[in-house]
Formats: C-alpha cells, structure tokens, sequence
C-alpha cells in the first residue's frame, strides 16, 4: 500500500501561494478559508543580521491522527494509504477535529456545515492527476509521492536529503508532510508555528460513543432511500443520464 | 427524496457508507469521472493567454454549460510550461466579479459625481464617433490622447493612429521600465523587451538591484529564480528591505536609498582594479573600456561605504563573487526602475557590470531574442501630424520610446496646453489616478478636457471623471492580437481566445475599434472580418498550423539565445552605432549627459520624514485586483514597514493604525503599522494599488493606503521622461479615528 507524502522545498519556495489560490478554485473553499496557507515566519535577528524563512501550511495525513480519535461520527477516518479523509456526508460540523488537530489544519465550510481539510487532492489522485497545489506551484517547490517507492522524489527528500516533519519533543504524531531546507529555516519555522497539543474534549470522547452509531443508523437509512429510489428508476426507466 | 437518482450516485453513496463503516476503507469513488467530466457536466477545456498580470503565461480554461469553472496552466506552454501563479489562479473572480462594467454608460451628472445613464453600445460609438470628429475639425486630431495597456488596447492604437494621433502613452515606459530599455540601448543597440530574456536558471550568481522576485511574482521568472536557487547559485540582494529575496539571499546589502550608482561604480573599481573582468569579451565586443576604467579609478570600495552606508569589505567581497562566477552572473536589470530621475544612468551602471562580467548574450547572463517572422496587412500609411508629438518623447525627452511614450508628458501637455491643446482622453485598460504619480496634477488635467473616455472591466476610480464608459470583455471572454514573444529562450507565438461569451454586454476590444473605425470612414486599417482571419494573417510566415495552435495555445521555434549560437549571423548581436558594446557612450555626451554614469546625491528626508518606498505583492497586480474576491481575501489592505528603532523613536506600536502625510501635508488612509528589524531606519515601506476610491468596487474601496496619493512631487528623467518615484517623504501620524 502506498503512503503518501508531501514536501515543500523551503529553498524553492517564494511564499507567492498560488498553491492557495489554486486549492481554493479546485474545492470550492469560500473567500475567507483555506486547505493550504502560506505564511512568513516573523524576522528574526538584529538588522542588518537577519533570518526569516517560509510555512505552508495543510493537514499533515498524520499516522497517528488525532482528529480521528476526536470525530463522534465517523465522518474523518484514515485510508490505507495514509491520506486521513473526511466523510462529508457522515459529518456533523461538530468541531472537535478542529479542537484535536495539532497543526489547526481544518475549518468549517460555512456554506455547507461541514469539515473540510486538504486531502492531498485524492480525487485528482484516483485520475492519475498531480494534487492542484503541485502543479500550480511557481517555484516547482511541492513535491508529492509515495515514501514506499525508492524512486520517488519524496522519498529522495526525506530520506536521502533529510526533510523534516514538523514535530517536537512532545507533539509527536507522525506527520506526512516534510520541509527541505537548511536547518536553520525549518527551525524558524518549528518557532513560529509549532503543533500544540490536541485538544481532545473528554466530553467529545462521551459523545463519540453515542453518536458514532447514531450517525452510522442515519446513513444506513440514507443508504436505504437511495436504494428504493434506485430500484424505482430501474423499474420506470431513467429519464436523463446527467452523468 | 429526488426519484432521480443516478447509477453513480448510488454507487457512489454505497462507497461513502463504505468508508464510514470501514475506517480503513480506499478513498471514495464518487468524485471520480472520465476524462472530460466533472460531476455531472462535461467539460471543454480552452487554451488561452492569461491577463491578471502583463506575463501572458498560458492558461486551461475549463468550461462547463458556458462557464469557466476552473483555471490552470498549461502543461503546453513553452514559457510557463503550466505553472500559474495566485492571480492567474484566481482569474474567475474577475470575470464573475459582480462589481464589473455592463453597460455603456454616459455621464449624467457633474464631472467626478459618478452619475450615469446606461445607454446601447450604438449610441456609445456614434457619440464617441461624432465628438472625435467634431474634435478632429476644431482642433486637429493631435488634440485627442491615447492611454492604451495590453494586448487588447492594440486595435484601438491602430484606429487612434489611423485618426490622426501621434499621442498615445503607456506607463509600462516613464513609470516603469523605460530608464533600463533606454539604458541597455545605448549600451547593447537592443532593449531588453518583456518578458525579459534573462538565463536566471542558468546563473551562478544572481544580483538583484530592488528587485523582490518572490513579492514580485512573474510566474516562469519565480520558476527559473527558485531552479537556481536549487542548483546552488548565489544570490547578492541589494534592498533597503529585508525582501523575501533577501531572506534567501547569501549577501543582503541593506542600501541606502538612492546610492545605487554608487555601489555600481565601486564593484566596477573592483573588477577593474583586480583584473576580475572578462577580458577576451570586453575586447572582442565593447569599446571604451580606457575610459571606463580611469573614471572608475576613483570610485574606490571605502569611497561608496560612506556614501551607500554598506560595508567596504562586503563591496569588495561581493564584486569578487561576481568575478569568480563570470560570465554566469545575472545582474537583474529590474523592470519598475522609474526611482530617482536619473535612472536611464543607473541602467546604464548596471549594462556595463554585465558587459564587464561577459555575462550579455551568454550562459547565465542575459539572452539574445531569436526573432519570429510575423505577417501583416498591407494597410495604407497613418496620417502623419505637422505638429508632432505632445508628449516629449523625442523632443523634451530625447531619448523617450516614440512607440510607448511619456504618460507624464501628455499629462503636462493637458495642463499647460503647450506644444498644443489636448482637448481629449481616451484611457484604455491603464488606471491614470493609480499608475501616474502626481496625481492631483492628473485630476487637473481631467478638469481641463472636453471628453473624457474610459474603456475598462471594472469601475475603477478613473470612470467617475469620464463622460463615456465603455465596458470591455475581459480576457477570459475575447480574442486578442496573437502574442509573439522573442524574448524566450525558446520563442513562441500564443493566442488569447474566449473562453465562454461575453457577460452582461461587454465587448471585446477588436470589435469596439473596428465598429469605431467603421463609423468613421477608417475601415481601410481594418482590411479582416474576424479575429480569426487576423490570426491567419498573422501567423502566416510561420508555417504552423492556426488550428493547431488554438488547440495548444502557443507553439515554440527553436531558439538561438546566446552570442555563440549567432557568431556566424551577417548582422552583429551588438546593434549600437558602432556594433560594439558602448561602455563609453558618445550619444549620450552629445546630448550633454555623461557617458559613463556618475553617481548624484539625491535628496535627504527632512527631519521627521522618511523616504517612502513600495512594491509588489505575489497575490496582486498594480491596482487591478484589490477587488477580487479571492485574492482579496488573501491581502485586502497593505501595512506600512516601519523600523523598530523608528517605531520606538514615534511610540507606535506593531499592529497600531496610522495615516502617512507628505511633506505637502497629503494623507493616505488609515494603515497598520508593521514594525520590523527588515527595514532601514530611513524609510517605510507600502505594497502599491490599494486605498482605492471608487465606491464601485465593494471589496476594495478604501482599503489600505496608496502610495500614489502620496506622490505629489516626481522628479523626471531629462533623457526619457521617466518618474523619479522614490522622491517622496512622509511621516506616520497616529490615526485619531482607530480604536
């Protein structure tokens, strides 16, 4: 199974975001939101003496997610190949993903209630396209791939030209998403926008344990509806085949 | 529940239940579809040429029922090969901006009032036809001014020429990069042209004099800039402001505003002075190197430590970093240059580094163009006007592109009504009030006219003083003269071609000029139906096929781009008078300049002021897309950098709001304060284009500061007209109005 990985080049980088611009056009995210931002990090030193260096930011597909852990419904769970997903239609736009994730990678769509979050675009994926950050980046500084193929360039980066995973001593979840760079930029970095410890609610976990097979009834009955109108279609013929 | 339920949605609901159930379920398949589909619509993609910016990158379009759902690049492109930057990303928000120009309107009420009437596009073009007529008759045709930008502006300059004008002007000159085109051409016979032919990937060694690439954002400059970068070039920043280009910079020279020449000359003094330059180039290509080297005699390290306040030891060490990675060194000759009044000598400064290092027409350095052969009409000649042209250029300024012009000159000219009356303005696609400075002497010439005309997409400020306004289709929604770029390493021709139909009724710029030209008796300029018949025409030399070339959006001819690659051409590289590289240039001393630049001090703050300096944000392009929805929620208002020892010094804290005043007591809008160690203690810093005021636009009306406001004194350029920008002075007063 694969386990997909990003890497942001923080040499390459520029901070010019249009990977923002272009996850927002592909997911439809409001004016306002993001699945990736971009950030500079403060300038640090005394002038003329001085360091500053660049975050992108998305959800990091952690191996050990805490949003998982902290979602009642079922609706975030994490696929086999690493990307942690999120089920919309299993979502109650509760929060406690956004309350439990270290890196505040999630936000919730106004417009529609409901979590979103970068998925490494796994839709494009399944076309056999690149995520639209990628592709979009000016500076080619996005790398993505698979850390179990020796031949990929994420694989080169992590393991041959140590890329760094933003972590510390006691946040420590295992992201997927890597910076290269000098050290001393991916330390400013590590500075600036450090993970915080999950927030996972106590009363969230309560809840979990009731809503999980609420939801789960729910959408068997959403599940059910579907199938009648189905069988119905089928019996009267289709009118349009929209698809 | 809808009875209408697809296969797919099933299924597709089955999957998510799947993946609900099972944690460890493969992702959902309900997103997926074959090529061509998304959700339920089938989708055309069309290859066309951005204009969120002037790069003219290449696009996808992806069009759905008449719609464009979605932008990328075009993996096709030879220049871009893809990439699109955050604006280029964002080009739907323009084209469905709802604050867009629908109508034709006419103006109802006093001038500057904004009140109009919505009228048809007949009577628009027979008012508009009637008036330059009747002007034509009174007062000559001289005594109308064209302000065109971009591509599509260009039919209308040939109907404009067709009349009888001489006076047309773009700010992309004598605001922007006419001193480096001037510049280069005295030194090389060649300008530099746009998008520049720079061998950034290819350097050891890149220079950057102000220029902030990263800020700056022209998408295949970033690509080749962060590819350097990666294969371990050197960067030298020389920016009073700790830019993102600084920050990845191995030297950042922290400059004093205004001393550039200084330092050019003292890294010349190096090269010179240790045998560093490249000698077998300098002798094969360039004359005046005795010259050059006794002027720079003096010039020495310590002497432009005083003077630019950087360290002696860094000049040196920089000028022998610049020696050891010769010829592969690219000293970026920048593109706004317009600074200090005196900047055609700066550009000057900064053609002779490069010639010294060997780096113009080599590896590395600057490239040459490869020329395309390109097709025309035959078109009968324009009327040439007795009284020449009002705006200087080859006159008051004899040095100034005929072909661009001066902008400030036609302004002057409106004002002083010398050589002759201007009497009209058409302003096509350029912001007057936002790109020319001194803009109260703008707003006054505006008064003075008898008409005023603004073809634009949005309603910016400019629209309010003008008594017709005609709504231009936007780039998404029209076909414009091909782009024929030779600047490339691999030249190319692209098209620009609509996307979806014009909204609301906004037409495209071929059609206005030529049902202008139709109702004035000049169709004779205009001998072709359709944009695909100029097309045809156009490209015709080039052997390539119209039809592929719409299918890809541009195609590449292979690419002659170094001095070796043209050794054998009858014609030199070198196009100067001499056919060699002018480092000594006898045009200029007959004009009465110098011919090797010398180094003026320029004036100081008065106490209490600091210098103001601006640029570029990635996110934003000069004035025009403060008001796009997506953007604009990435950076809907600018901060002013302030130095923390400054902040200290006026007890204004980090995040504090702010008015900026000029020394003629002219204030911006209220600012945030961003105080900063990147930043000299001698000036403050604005991203230029926000503090808009045109009600019309509901997300950038009043947002921010404008640096342009503030510009009330420019000095000009006495070879090419140009506008010293970086002359201004202000003070951060605290904003009584914040909280």
């Amino acid at each position: 199974m694969a386990r997909y990985a990003m890497v942001t080049d923080l040499r390459k980088c520029v901070a010019c975001q249009a990977c923002t611009v272009a996850c927002n056009a592909e997911w439809d995210v409001p004016a306002g939101y993001a699945r990736t931002r971009v950030r500079t990090t403060p300038i640090t030193g005394t002038f003329p003496h001085l360091a500053s260096s660049i975050y992108v930011a998305q959800c990091n597909q952690c191996d050990r997610p805490p949003c998982v852990e902290a979602c009642p419904s079922g609706a975030t769970s994490q696929h086999d190949n690493g990307i942690v997903g999120v089920d919309k239609s299993l979502c109650i736009g509760c929060g406690f993903c956004l309350e439990a994730c270290p890196y505040d990678a999630r936000y919730i769509n106004p417009a529609t209630k409901k979590v979103d979050k970068c998925d490494f675009c796994v839709s494009r994926l399944e076309r056999g396209a690149e995520p639209a950050c990628v592709i979009t980046c000016t500076a080619h500084a996005k790398y993505f791939g698979d850390l179990e193929d020796r031949q990929s360039d994420v694989f080169k980066m992590v393991y041959a030209h140590g890329a760094r995973r933003l972590e510390t001593s006691t946040i420590r979840v295992g992201p997927n998403v890597y910076y290269a760079g000098e050290h001393a930029s991916t330390d400013l970095v590590l500075a600036a926008f450090p993970p915080r410890p999950p927030r996972l609610l106590a009363a969230g976990q309560a809840w979990s344990r009731v809503l999980r097979p609420l939801v789960l009834a729910a959408a068997g009955a959403t599940f059910l509806g579907q199938a009648v109108a189905f069988f119905n279609q089928l019996r009267n013929g289709e009118k349009d085949f929209e698809d | 529940m809808d009875n209408n339920v697809s296969r797919r949605q099933f299924l597709g609901t089955i999957a998510a239940a799947g993946a609900g159930t099972a944690a460890a379920a493969t992702v959902a398949s309900a997103q997926s579809h074959p090529p061509g589909w998304s959700g339920t619509q089938r989708v055309e993609k069309i290859a066309t040429t951005c204009e969120m910016c002037f790069w003219r990158c290449g696009v996808l379009a992806s069009v759905a029922d008449g719609k464009v759902i979605r932008l990328e690049g075009n993996p096709d492109h030879p220049l871009t090969k893809g990439r699109l930057c955050a604006r280029g990303n964002a080009g739907t928000r323009l084209l469905y901006d709802p604050d867009r120009l629908k109508y034709p309107l006419l103006r109802t009420g006093k001038r500057g009032d904004g009140q109009f009437k919505r009228i048809s596009w007949n009577e628009a073009l027979d008012f508009l036809a009637s008036k330059l007529k009747a002007l034509a008759a009174e007062h000559g045709p001289e005594s109308v001014a064209f302000f065109p930008h971009g591509l599509s502006a260009r039919f209308f300059s040939t109907l404009m020429k067709a009349y009888g004008t001489p006076n047309s002007a773009e700010p992309s000159f004598a605001q922007c990069r006419g001193p480096r085109e001037v510049g280069y051409t005295l030194t090389f016979g060649r300008e530099l042209g746009s998008p520049e032919p720079l061998d950034l990937e290819e350097s050891k060694l890149i220079v950057l004099i102000g220029s902030h690439l990263g800020e700056n954002v022209f998408t295949s400059q970033i690509t080749a800039f962060a590819t350097a970068l990666s294969r371990g070039a050197k960067v030298i920043a020389v920016d009073p402001r700790f830019s993102i280009a600084a920050s990845k910079a191995d030297w950042w020279l922290p400059i004093r505003p205004g001393t550039d020449i200084a330092l050019l000359l003292a890294w010349m003094h190096v090269l010179i002075g240790e045998d560093l330059c490249d000698k077998e180039y300098i002798a094969r290509y360039a004359q005046g190197f005795k010259e050059l080297e006794a002027h720079v005699r003096e010039f020495t390290p310590e002497w432009a430590a005083a003077i630019t306040e950087l360290p002696a030891a860094q000049i040196r060490e920089t000028a022998r970093a610049m020696g050891t990675a010769k010829p592969a060194v690219l000293v970026h000759p920048g593109r706004h240059v317009t600074w200090y009044g005196d900047d055609t000598q700066r550009a000057r400064a900064m053609a002779i580094l490069t010639a010294l290092l060997g780096s113009w027409g080599r590896k590395g350095g600057i490239f040459l163009p490869t020329p395309i052969p390109r097709g025309a009409f035959e078109l009968p000649d324009f009327p040439e006007s007795p009284r020449g042209r009002a705006d200087g250029a080859g006159t008051r300024f004899p040095l100034a592109s005929e072909e661009l012009g001066v902008t400030n000159g036609l302004v002057d000219a409106t004002v002083t009504a010398q050589p002759y009356p201007i009497k009209a303005w058409i302003v096509y696609g350029q912001n007057v009030l936002e790109s020319i400075p001194e803009p109260q002497k703008t707003r006054k010439a505006i008064e003075a006219l008898d008409l005023m005309v603004v073809v634009d997409v949005l309603p910016v400020e400019q629209i309010n003083y003008a008594d017709l306004v005609l709504p231009e289709a936007t780039y998404l929604e029209r076909y414009d003269s091909p782009s024929i770029v030779t600047t490339a390493k691999q030249p190319f021709v692209s098209v620009r071609q609509p996307a979806c139909e014009p909204l609301y009724e906004s037409k495209p710029g071929w059609w206005i000029a030529r049902e202008m030209a139709r109702r004035m008796g000049l169709e004779a300029w205009f001998p072709w139906h359709t944009p695909e018949e100029h097309l045809a025409q156009i490209i015709a030399p080039m052997e390539i096929s119209a039809e592929e070339l719409r299918n890809r959006g541009a195609l590449a001819f292979p690419g002659r781009p170094y001095l070796d690659d043209q050794a054998s051409d009858a014609e030199s590289p070198v196009r100067t008078g001499s056919g060699k590289i002018e480092l000594y240039s006898q045009e200029l001393k007959d004009l009465g300049a110098d011919p090797l630049p010398r180094y003026t001090p320029v004036e100081d703050p008065p106490a209490g002021y600091f210098r103001l300096i601006y640029g570029r944000s990635p996110v934003h392009s000069f004035a025009r897309t403060q008001n796009n929805e997506a953007l604009n929620a990435l950076m809907p208002d600018n901060e002013v950098w302030l130095s923390t020892r400054s902040a200290k010094d006026l007890g204004l804290r980090d995040g504090e709001r702010v008015t900026l005043e000029n020394t003629d007591g002219v204030k911006s809008l209220p600012v945030r304060v961003k105080v900063t160690e990147g930043i000299r203690r001698d000036c403050v810093y604005l991203v230029h284009g926000f503090g808009q005021g045109s009600k019309g636009l509901h997300l950038a009306f009043r947002r921010g500061a404008s640096d342009n406001a503030l510009m009330t004194h420019v000095k000009v350029d006495p070879l090419m007209g140009g506008t010293g920008m970086r002359g201004t002075f202000v003070r951060p007063v605290k904003d009584p109005t914040a909280h």
